[in-house]
Protein backbone atom coordinates (compact mmCIF):
# COMPACT_ATOMS: atom_id res chain seq x y z
CA UNK A 1 0.00 0.00 0.00
CA UNK A 2 2.97 2.69 1.57
CA UNK A 3 4.95 1.48 -2.01
CA UNK A 4 1.83 2.45 -4.49
CA UNK A 5 1.04 5.69 -2.65
CA UNK A 6 5.17 6.62 -3.19
CA UNK A 7 5.05 5.50 -6.45
CA UNK A 8 1.93 7.94 -7.00
CA UNK A 9 3.64 10.49 -5.52
CA UNK A 10 7.05 9.75 -7.67
CA UNK A 11 4.61 10.31 -10.78
CA UNK A 12 3.25 13.32 -9.50
CA UNK A 13 6.29 15.15 -8.52
CA UNK A 14 9.28 14.19 -10.67
CA UNK A 15 7.59 16.00 -13.39
CA UNK A 16 6.97 19.06 -11.08
CA UNK A 17 9.75 21.73 -12.26
CA UNK A 18 9.94 23.51 -8.87
CA UNK A 19 11.10 20.25 -6.65
CA UNK A 20 14.29 17.92 -6.95
CA UNK A 21 16.11 20.10 -10.17
CA UNK A 22 18.85 20.92 -7.51
CA UNK A 23 19.62 21.83 -4.25
CA UNK A 24 19.80 25.49 -5.13
CA UNK A 25 16.27 25.77 -6.55
CA UNK A 26 14.48 23.86 -3.82
CA UNK A 27 15.91 26.17 -1.64
CA UNK A 28 14.83 29.13 -3.88
CA UNK A 29 11.62 27.98 -3.84
CA UNK A 30 11.28 27.82 -0.36
CA UNK A 31 12.73 30.97 0.24
CA UNK A 32 10.11 32.53 -1.96
CA UNK A 33 7.18 31.49 0.41
CA UNK A 34 9.04 31.25 3.52
CA UNK A 35 11.15 34.45 3.83
CA UNK A 36 14.76 33.48 3.43
CA UNK A 37 15.69 35.65 6.57
CA UNK A 38 12.65 34.02 8.77
CA UNK A 39 14.17 30.41 7.69
CA UNK A 40 17.84 31.55 9.00
CA UNK A 41 16.36 32.89 11.89
CA UNK A 42 14.51 29.16 12.67
CA UNK A 43 18.17 27.77 11.58
CA UNK A 44 20.05 29.63 14.49
CA UNK A 45 17.62 28.60 17.09
CA UNK A 46 17.87 25.28 16.49
CA UNK A 47 21.46 25.33 16.42
CA UNK A 48 21.94 26.78 19.71
CA UNK A 49 23.38 24.87 22.15
CA UNK A 50 24.78 25.59 26.01
CA UNK A 51 28.58 26.53 25.92
CA UNK A 52 31.16 23.53 25.46
CA UNK A 53 28.71 20.91 25.12
CA UNK A 54 29.94 19.64 21.87
CA UNK A 55 33.81 19.41 23.69
CA UNK A 56 32.16 17.66 26.73
CA UNK A 57 30.06 15.21 24.85
CA UNK A 58 32.22 12.47 24.08
CA UNK A 59 33.87 12.28 28.07
CA UNK A 60 29.96 12.18 29.06
CA UNK A 61 29.42 9.46 25.75
CA UNK A 62 32.27 7.04 26.64
CA UNK A 63 31.59 7.35 30.16
CA UNK A 64 27.92 6.64 29.72
CA UNK A 65 28.90 2.96 27.56
CA UNK A 66 31.51 2.48 30.45
CA UNK A 67 28.73 2.24 32.94
CA UNK A 68 26.76 0.34 30.52
CA UNK A 69 29.65 -2.00 29.85
CA UNK A 70 29.78 -2.57 34.05
CA UNK A 71 26.11 -3.19 34.24
CA UNK A 72 26.09 -5.46 31.32
CA UNK A 73 29.12 -7.66 32.95
CA UNK A 74 27.40 -7.55 36.61
CA UNK A 75 24.18 -8.75 35.28
CA UNK A 76 26.37 -11.74 33.44
CA UNK A 77 27.96 -12.94 37.10
CA UNK A 78 24.59 -12.39 39.00
CA UNK A 79 22.22 -14.63 36.77
CA UNK A 80 18.92 -14.77 38.51
CA UNK A 81 16.12 -16.94 37.43
CA UNK A 82 12.83 -15.78 37.48
CA UNK A 83 9.82 -17.40 36.91
CA UNK A 84 7.70 -16.54 33.61
CA UNK A 85 6.05 -13.02 33.47
CA UNK A 86 2.94 -14.62 32.41
CA UNK A 87 2.53 -16.23 36.11
CA UNK A 88 1.25 -13.45 38.16
CA UNK A 89 2.04 -13.20 42.19
CA UNK A 90 -0.73 -14.98 43.20
CA UNK A 91 -0.44 -18.13 40.42
CA UNK A 92 3.63 -18.01 41.90
CA UNK A 93 2.18 -19.44 45.08
CA UNK A 94 0.23 -22.31 43.29
CA UNK A 95 3.21 -22.82 41.44
CA UNK A 96 5.25 -23.49 44.36
CA UNK A 97 2.13 -25.43 46.53
CA UNK A 98 2.16 -27.59 43.35
CA UNK A 99 5.38 -28.34 43.06
CA UNK A 100 5.60 -29.15 47.20
CA UNK A 101 2.40 -31.23 46.54
CA UNK A 102 4.08 -33.32 43.79
CA UNK A 103 7.65 -33.85 45.59
CA UNK A 104 5.69 -34.76 49.00
CA UNK A 105 3.25 -37.48 47.53
CA UNK A 106 5.91 -38.63 45.23
CA UNK A 107 8.08 -39.12 48.28
CA UNK A 108 5.26 -41.50 49.66
CA UNK A 109 3.89 -43.52 46.98
CA UNK A 110 8.04 -44.22 46.53
CA UNK A 111 7.76 -45.55 50.33
CA UNK A 112 4.44 -46.99 50.57
CA UNK A 113 5.41 -49.12 47.26
CA UNK A 114 8.98 -50.23 49.31
CA UNK A 115 7.09 -50.91 52.30
CA UNK A 116 4.47 -53.34 50.10
CA UNK A 117 7.81 -55.01 48.10
CA UNK A 118 9.26 -55.62 51.90
CA UNK A 119 6.42 -57.42 53.07
CA UNK A 120 5.97 -59.20 50.46
CA UNK A 121 9.15 -60.70 50.44
CA UNK A 122 8.66 -61.96 54.02
CA UNK A 123 6.05 -63.30 53.29
CA UNK A 124 7.34 -65.24 50.50
CA UNK A 125 10.14 -66.57 52.75
CA UNK A 126 7.47 -67.60 55.41
CA UNK A 127 6.55 -70.36 52.92
CA UNK A 128 10.03 -71.40 52.24
CA UNK A 129 10.88 -72.11 55.85
CA UNK A 130 7.59 -74.33 55.93
CA UNK A 131 8.51 -75.87 53.06
CA UNK A 132 12.30 -77.40 53.82
CA UNK A 133 12.16 -80.60 54.82
CA UNK A 134 13.99 -82.04 58.51
CA UNK A 135 16.54 -83.74 56.73
CA UNK A 136 17.73 -80.47 54.64
CA UNK A 137 17.31 -78.78 58.27
CA UNK A 138 19.45 -81.54 59.98
CA UNK A 139 22.67 -81.25 56.93
CA UNK A 140 21.92 -77.34 58.07
CA UNK A 141 22.88 -78.30 61.44
CA UNK A 142 25.50 -81.06 61.02
CA UNK A 143 27.07 -78.55 58.87
CA UNK A 144 27.20 -75.59 60.87
CA UNK A 145 27.62 -77.77 64.59
CA UNK A 146 31.07 -76.69 64.69
CA UNK A 147 30.12 -73.20 64.86
CA UNK A 148 27.92 -73.58 67.77
CA UNK A 149 30.77 -75.57 69.38
CA UNK A 150 32.95 -72.58 69.20
CA UNK A 151 30.41 -70.36 70.63
CA UNK A 152 30.39 -73.09 73.75
CA UNK A 153 34.01 -72.98 74.01
CA UNK A 154 34.03 -69.48 73.86
CA UNK A 155 31.68 -69.19 76.75
CA UNK A 156 33.21 -71.83 79.41
CA UNK A 157 36.75 -70.01 78.78
CA UNK A 158 34.88 -66.64 79.20
CA UNK A 159 33.11 -68.40 82.45
CA UNK A 160 36.62 -70.11 83.76
CA UNK A 161 38.06 -66.55 83.54
CA UNK A 162 35.66 -65.44 85.63
CA UNK A 163 36.50 -68.12 88.77
CA UNK A 164 40.23 -67.47 87.99
CA UNK A 165 40.20 -64.21 89.37
CA UNK A 166 37.84 -64.70 92.15
CA UNK A 167 39.73 -64.75 95.54
CA UNK A 168 39.62 -67.63 98.02
CA UNK A 169 36.72 -65.57 100.68
CA UNK A 170 34.50 -65.30 97.13
CA UNK A 171 34.45 -68.81 96.67
CA UNK A 172 34.34 -69.70 99.95
CA UNK A 173 31.16 -67.59 99.78
CA UNK A 174 29.74 -69.77 96.32
CA UNK A 175 30.32 -73.19 98.30
CA UNK A 176 28.11 -71.96 101.37
CA UNK A 177 25.93 -70.81 98.72
CA UNK A 178 25.81 -74.19 96.47
CA UNK A 179 25.31 -76.83 99.70
CA UNK A 180 22.66 -74.86 101.31
CA UNK B 1 42.27 13.18 8.75
CA UNK B 2 41.08 9.64 8.45
CA UNK B 3 37.99 8.82 6.53
CA UNK B 4 35.12 7.14 8.08
CA UNK B 5 35.74 3.74 6.34
CA UNK B 6 38.96 3.68 8.04
CA UNK B 7 37.87 4.85 11.34
CA UNK B 8 35.32 1.70 11.23
CA UNK B 9 37.73 -0.84 9.63
CA UNK B 10 39.89 -0.06 12.81
CA UNK B 11 37.37 -0.03 15.55
CA UNK B 12 36.18 -3.28 14.27
CA UNK B 13 39.41 -5.02 14.22
CA UNK B 14 39.58 -3.43 17.70
CA UNK B 15 42.24 -1.32 17.27
CA UNK B 16 42.37 1.67 19.25
CA UNK B 17 38.54 1.30 19.45
CA UNK B 18 37.31 4.09 21.91
CA UNK B 19 40.11 6.33 20.06
CA UNK B 20 38.74 5.78 16.58
CA UNK B 21 35.21 5.29 17.92
CA UNK B 22 35.96 9.09 19.23
CA UNK B 23 37.17 10.38 16.08
CA UNK B 24 33.99 9.61 14.57
CA UNK B 25 31.73 10.73 16.99
CA UNK B 26 33.47 14.18 16.75
CA UNK B 27 33.28 14.49 13.17
CA UNK B 28 29.17 13.68 13.54
CA UNK B 29 28.08 14.91 16.47
CA UNK B 30 26.97 17.86 15.75
CA UNK B 31 24.51 17.11 12.48
CA UNK B 32 23.17 14.44 14.69
CA UNK B 33 22.25 16.95 17.32
CA UNK B 34 20.84 19.86 15.12
CA UNK B 35 18.94 16.39 13.03
CA UNK B 36 17.33 15.92 16.58
CA UNK B 37 16.95 19.41 18.29
CA UNK B 38 15.23 20.17 15.06
CA UNK B 39 12.52 17.50 15.64
CA UNK B 40 12.28 17.59 19.69
CA UNK B 41 13.58 21.52 20.19
CA UNK B 42 14.05 21.20 23.64
CA UNK B 43 17.80 20.30 24.42
CA UNK B 44 17.84 18.26 27.67
CA UNK B 45 15.65 15.52 25.28
CA UNK B 46 17.87 16.28 22.64
CA UNK B 47 21.01 15.55 24.72
CA UNK B 48 19.28 12.25 25.99
CA UNK B 49 18.21 10.83 22.19
CA UNK B 50 22.31 11.96 21.23
CA UNK B 51 23.29 9.46 23.71
CA UNK B 52 21.26 6.62 23.15
CA UNK B 53 22.32 7.33 19.44
CA UNK B 54 26.01 7.12 20.00
CA UNK B 55 25.79 4.45 22.38
CA UNK B 56 23.51 2.24 20.04
CA UNK B 57 25.80 3.11 17.45
CA UNK B 58 28.74 1.99 19.68
CA UNK B 59 27.14 -1.29 19.85
CA UNK B 60 25.92 -2.13 16.29
CA UNK B 61 29.20 -0.83 14.98
CA UNK B 62 30.94 -4.15 14.58
CA UNK B 63 28.20 -5.54 12.36
CA UNK B 64 27.86 -2.43 10.38
CA UNK B 65 29.09 -3.52 6.65
CA UNK B 66 29.52 -0.42 5.01
CA UNK B 67 27.13 -0.93 2.32
CA UNK B 68 25.49 2.42 2.78
CA UNK B 69 27.57 5.68 4.34
CA UNK B 70 28.29 5.64 7.36
CA UNK B 71 26.57 9.24 7.82
CA UNK B 72 22.96 7.83 5.67
CA UNK B 73 22.87 4.74 8.61
CA UNK B 74 23.87 7.02 11.41
CA UNK B 75 21.28 9.60 10.11
CA UNK B 76 18.50 6.71 10.15
CA UNK B 77 19.12 5.60 13.64
CA UNK B 78 19.19 9.40 14.67
CA UNK B 79 15.63 9.83 13.20
CA UNK B 80 14.11 6.20 14.44
CA UNK B 81 15.53 6.85 17.94
CA UNK B 82 13.72 10.12 18.01
CA UNK B 83 10.07 8.67 16.97
CA UNK B 84 10.82 6.33 19.68
CA UNK B 85 11.73 8.54 22.06
CA UNK B 86 8.24 11.14 21.12
CA UNK B 87 6.08 8.29 20.39
CA UNK B 88 7.06 7.38 24.04
CA UNK B 89 6.82 10.73 25.76
CA UNK B 90 3.10 10.69 23.77
CA UNK B 91 2.19 7.18 25.53
CA UNK B 92 3.34 8.14 28.34
CA UNK B 93 0.86 11.56 28.04
CA UNK B 94 3.61 13.48 28.83
CA UNK B 95 2.89 15.23 25.90
CA UNK B 96 0.39 16.76 23.41
CA UNK B 97 0.68 18.86 19.92
CA UNK B 98 -0.61 21.66 22.06
CA UNK B 99 1.68 21.23 25.03
CA UNK B 100 4.11 20.39 21.89
CA UNK B 101 3.81 23.68 20.42
CA UNK B 102 4.24 25.42 24.06
CA UNK B 103 7.61 23.73 24.36
CA UNK B 104 8.65 24.78 21.28
CA UNK B 105 7.90 28.38 22.05
CA UNK B 106 9.25 28.15 25.21
CA UNK B 107 12.36 26.57 24.04
CA UNK B 108 12.81 29.21 21.52
CA UNK B 109 11.48 31.98 23.47
CA UNK B 110 14.77 31.01 25.69
CA UNK B 111 17.19 31.80 23.06
CA UNK B 112 18.80 34.60 22.29
CA UNK B 113 17.96 34.62 18.64
CA UNK B 114 15.58 38.05 17.82
CA UNK B 115 12.23 37.19 16.45
CA UNK B 116 10.86 40.23 15.24
CA UNK B 117 7.73 39.49 13.47
CA UNK B 118 4.99 37.73 13.50
CA UNK B 119 6.27 35.74 10.52
CA UNK B 120 8.87 34.03 12.18
CA UNK B 121 7.19 33.28 15.12
CA UNK B 122 4.32 31.52 13.06
CA UNK B 123 6.85 29.68 10.78
CA UNK B 124 7.99 28.51 13.78
CA UNK B 125 4.71 27.40 14.97
CA UNK B 126 3.85 25.84 11.51
CA UNK B 127 7.16 23.64 11.04
CA UNK B 128 6.37 22.42 14.42
CA UNK B 129 3.11 21.05 13.70
CA UNK B 130 4.33 19.24 10.94
CA UNK B 131 4.44 15.14 10.73
CA UNK B 132 7.57 14.29 11.91
CA UNK B 133 8.64 13.06 7.93
CA UNK B 134 8.20 16.24 6.73
CA UNK B 135 9.77 18.20 9.14
CA UNK B 136 12.71 15.99 8.65
CA UNK B 137 12.70 15.94 4.88
CA UNK B 138 12.46 19.58 4.90
CA UNK B 139 14.82 20.45 7.47
CA UNK B 140 17.54 17.33 5.94
CA UNK B 141 16.92 19.44 2.39
CA UNK B 142 16.68 23.02 3.15
CA UNK B 143 19.36 23.46 5.92
CA UNK B 144 21.96 20.54 5.88
CA UNK B 145 21.68 20.46 1.75
CA UNK B 146 21.42 16.71 1.95
CA UNK B 147 20.34 14.77 -1.59
CA UNK B 148 16.85 13.07 -2.16
CA UNK B 149 18.17 10.03 -2.17
CA UNK B 150 20.08 10.05 1.47
CA UNK B 151 16.79 11.72 3.01
CA UNK B 152 14.88 9.11 1.03
CA UNK B 153 17.32 6.60 3.15
CA UNK B 154 16.85 8.18 6.27
CA UNK B 155 13.42 8.62 6.50
CA UNK B 156 12.79 5.22 4.68
CA UNK B 157 11.11 6.33 1.49
CA UNK B 158 11.45 6.75 -2.39
CA UNK B 159 13.01 9.62 -3.92
CA UNK B 160 9.98 10.54 -5.25
CA UNK B 161 8.24 10.54 -1.40
CA UNK B 162 11.45 12.24 0.20
CA UNK B 163 10.51 15.54 -2.87
CA UNK B 164 6.52 15.03 -2.41
CA UNK B 165 7.03 15.64 1.71
CA UNK B 166 9.85 18.73 0.68
CA UNK B 167 6.95 20.06 -1.20
CA UNK B 168 4.30 19.51 1.33
CA UNK B 169 6.08 20.84 3.99
CA UNK B 170 6.88 24.09 2.15
CA UNK B 171 3.20 24.52 0.76
CA UNK B 172 1.74 23.69 4.45
CA UNK B 173 3.68 25.92 6.06
CA UNK B 174 3.16 28.75 3.36
CA UNK B 175 -0.36 28.10 4.11
CA UNK B 176 0.20 28.39 7.90
CA UNK B 177 1.52 31.59 7.45
CA UNK B 178 -0.52 33.36 4.99
CA UNK B 179 -3.81 32.57 7.42
CA UNK B 180 -2.21 34.60 10.12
Amino acid sequence: MSQNKDMEKDMAFNNQDKIGNSLEQDRAWAESLLNKQNLSQLNASNTEVPIDYFESFPDKLMSSIEEQKREKLEKKKAKIFFLPSFIKPMNRWAVAAAFIILVGGSFIFLNSSVSKKTGASMLANNINIQDISIEEIETYVEANEWIAEIDVQAQIQKENAKLSSLDEKQIEEIQKIINQ
Amino acid sequence: MASDQELIIQFQESINREANFTALLKKHQQKVYYQIKRMVTDHADADDIAQLVWIKIWDKLDGFKMESEFSTWLFRIAYNETLNYLQKQRKHGASNSSSDLLDYENATASSDSPKSTEIQIGLERAISQLPEKQKVVFMLRYFDGFDYEKIASIVGTTIGGAKANYHQAVKKVEHFITQL
